[in-house]
């Protein structure tokens, strides 16, 4: 991965892999419809509110700063989002799963029920648009859905079906409820006893995120 | 938010197209041409010579072009099967491009316009490799010198004509003597032998007609029955490498989706970004930014209805965001 010529500002655009595997299916769910943006890389700790030279030297640790080419695995960028919040906003979203990590046996079930802290003046509420959740390697789970928003978007996601063969493939689902169910399948684990990967919830509201662990356990 | 939609007008398609240098030298002259005795010496030889930008032993060696011969009698090559002399690599070679280009087995190919015209029954191929013409070789690029007696350089006639002439469903033009598209004055062509041959941009194919290059610089095709396999080949390839000049470059359309990504100046000035919040409760981690907050902007991604990520655009540098500025990046997606 190298970096990018910070001399001239350009933009480098490239599909992901969900993006390669969508235009291949040719089915028109590669259609881009909305965009988000992210400040990946960026340490705001080095951002200097009390540089001796002044305000206009505050972000000089981050400027200049020459940033990496873009990743093609979806689940490797785009993991800090920006948000647009009321100015004045004292306290960020933050989400809560209620787990910090998920163990699961072979076949087990677990609903998640996302929660997001501090947003438009409350403590805790529930986003009206739902959350997104992505998975990173959907064949470690037999169900994998979100349930509880109606919208077309919703509906699409939770209806497309992923067939993979081989190899990994992430798998996004938009609920207020993510249902999962581990995968019964034996051969995923090799010689391994237990085999993992990772959810990352989005609120789609608030564009607060969370990424937790999942480790499925084998029991035959 | 962290998402927005786009609008109609946030998307441009836009085909350019784009020329560049056609041989794998990079350059758009190449001086050296190497053969492969293994290839000439294969099945293959009979009907084609590979001809390579540097020796094909090399590691670099790829092939540039190919030279065939065509006869529509099946002369000056050796029959497949000696109870069926007429069917020869060179006869089947004719029958080949007739199909392809003419698309009807009663044609026949005619060198030259007007008054000047000779009916092409037997010609040599020069067909470049697609992967060096990418989509269509430039009209107006091609300067191909031959050696013989003499020397001819010979050019398409694109900048000569003003309507674009098909056969069959292939654009064509004239090969002329001149350089850069333009035929010399008089038009080019040799007295009573048509034009020198037929170029089809869209087919990567150059046809030279022999009488025409025989009457220019002595270079003869030889149409005894029976001549070995490649003879005539090995001809072309000798009056090319003596020239020691073939410039030509390549052309292809390239379809970009231009994406508009604006963002407004009330928003994306917050960040998820942990190191933008201090302790687990998400407090933002300098008072300044909670009413003049400041982001930085490094990765656009853009997603399908199913919020699935499908593309990604990184910018060079970070760019900086707050109430008081609006950012507009342009992302092009070339297919």
């Amino acid at each position: 991965m190298g970096y990018l010529n910070n001399q001239v500002v350009t933009v480098d655009a490239i599909l992901t892999k969900k993006g390669r595997e969508l235009l291949a299916k040719n089915d028109g769910s590669f259609r881009i419809t909305q965009f988000s943006l992210a400040d990946d890389e960026i340490d705001y700790t080095l951002y200097n509110p009390t540089h001796p030279s002044g305000s206009a030297f505050y972000g000089e640790a981050i400027d200049n700063l020459p940033l990496l080419e873009a990743f093609p695995d979806e689940s490797q960028i785009m993991k800090y989002k920006l948000a647009t919040l009321p100015r004045g906003t004292a306290k960020l979203p933050v989400l809560d799963l209620g787990y910090s990590a998920i163990t699961l046996k072979q076949g087990a079930s677990l609903a998640i029920t996302p929660q997001t802290l501090n947003y438009l003046g409350n403590a805790q509420t529930f986003e009206t648009s739902g959350y997104s959740a992505t998975v990173s390697d959907v064949r470690l789970f037999s169900t994998f859905t979100g349930v509880g928003i109606n919208t077309d978007a919703a509906n699409a996601a939770n209806l497309s079906a992923t067939t993979t063969l081989g190899t990994n493939v992430s798998k996004t689902v938009i609920g207020t409820q993510i249902n999962l169910r581990a995968t019964t399948v034996n051969t995923l684990f090799g010689s391994n006893t237990q085999i993992s990967t990772t959810i990352t919830v989005v609120g789609l509201d608030s564009g607060a995120r969370l990424t937790i662990p999942v480790t499925i356990t084998q029991t035959n | 938010m962290s998402f927005k939609r786009l609008d109609a007008e946030d998307f441009v398609v836009s085909s350019d197209s784009i020329t560049s240098t056609l041989w794998s030298t990079d350059s758009p002259t190449i001086t050296e041409f190497y053969t492969s005795s293994v290839q000439q010496a294969g099945s293959s030889g009979d009907f084609y010579l590979s001809v390579y930008q540097t020796s094909s032993t090399e590691t670099t060696a790829q092939v540039q072009f190919d030279i065939a011969y065509a006869d529509v009698g099946g002369s000056g090559s050796t029959a497949y099967n000696s109870a069926v002399p007429a069917n020869t690599p060179s006869k089947s070679t004719y029958g080949q491009y007739r199909a392809l280009i003419l698309e009807d087995e009663n044609a026949s190919f005619y060198f030259g316009t007007g008054n000047n015209v000779i009916t092409g029954s037997n010609f040599w191929v020069i067909s470049i490799e697609r992967a060096r013409y990418k989509e269509s070789l430039f009209p107006g690029s091609l300067n191909l010198t031959l050696s013989g007696s003499g020397l001819i350089q010979l050019t398409d006639n694109s900048k000569d004509v003003s309507v674009n002439t098909f056969l069959g469903t292939s654009r064509v033009y004239q090969l002329v003597s001149g350089s850069n598209g333009s035929a010399i004055a008089g038009g080019g062509y040799v007295a009573n032998s048509g034009s020198y041959g037929l170029v089809f941009p869209e087919l990567g194919t150059i046809l030279l007609n022999p009488h025409a290059i025989n009457q220019s610089i002595g270079v003869t095709a030889d149409r005894t029955v029976g001549l070995a396999n490649g003879t005539n080949n090995s001809t072309l390839f000798t009056a090319i490498n003596k020239g020691e000049s073939f410039t030509l470059n390549s052309q292809e359309t390239i379809t970009s989706d231009y994406v508009f990504i604006r963002a407004r100046n009330s928003e994306f000035n917050y960040t998820e970004n942990p190191t933008f919040i201090s302790g687990s409760n998400g407090e933002i981690i300098y008072t300044d930014f909670i009413n003049n907050p400041q982001t930085y902007i490094t990765t656009v991604g853009m997603y399908n209805d199913s919020n699935e990520l499908v593309a990604v655009a990184k910018l060079s540098r970070p760019l900086v965001k707050d109430f008081t500025k609006e950012a507009l990046v342009r992302v092009k997606l070339d297919f």
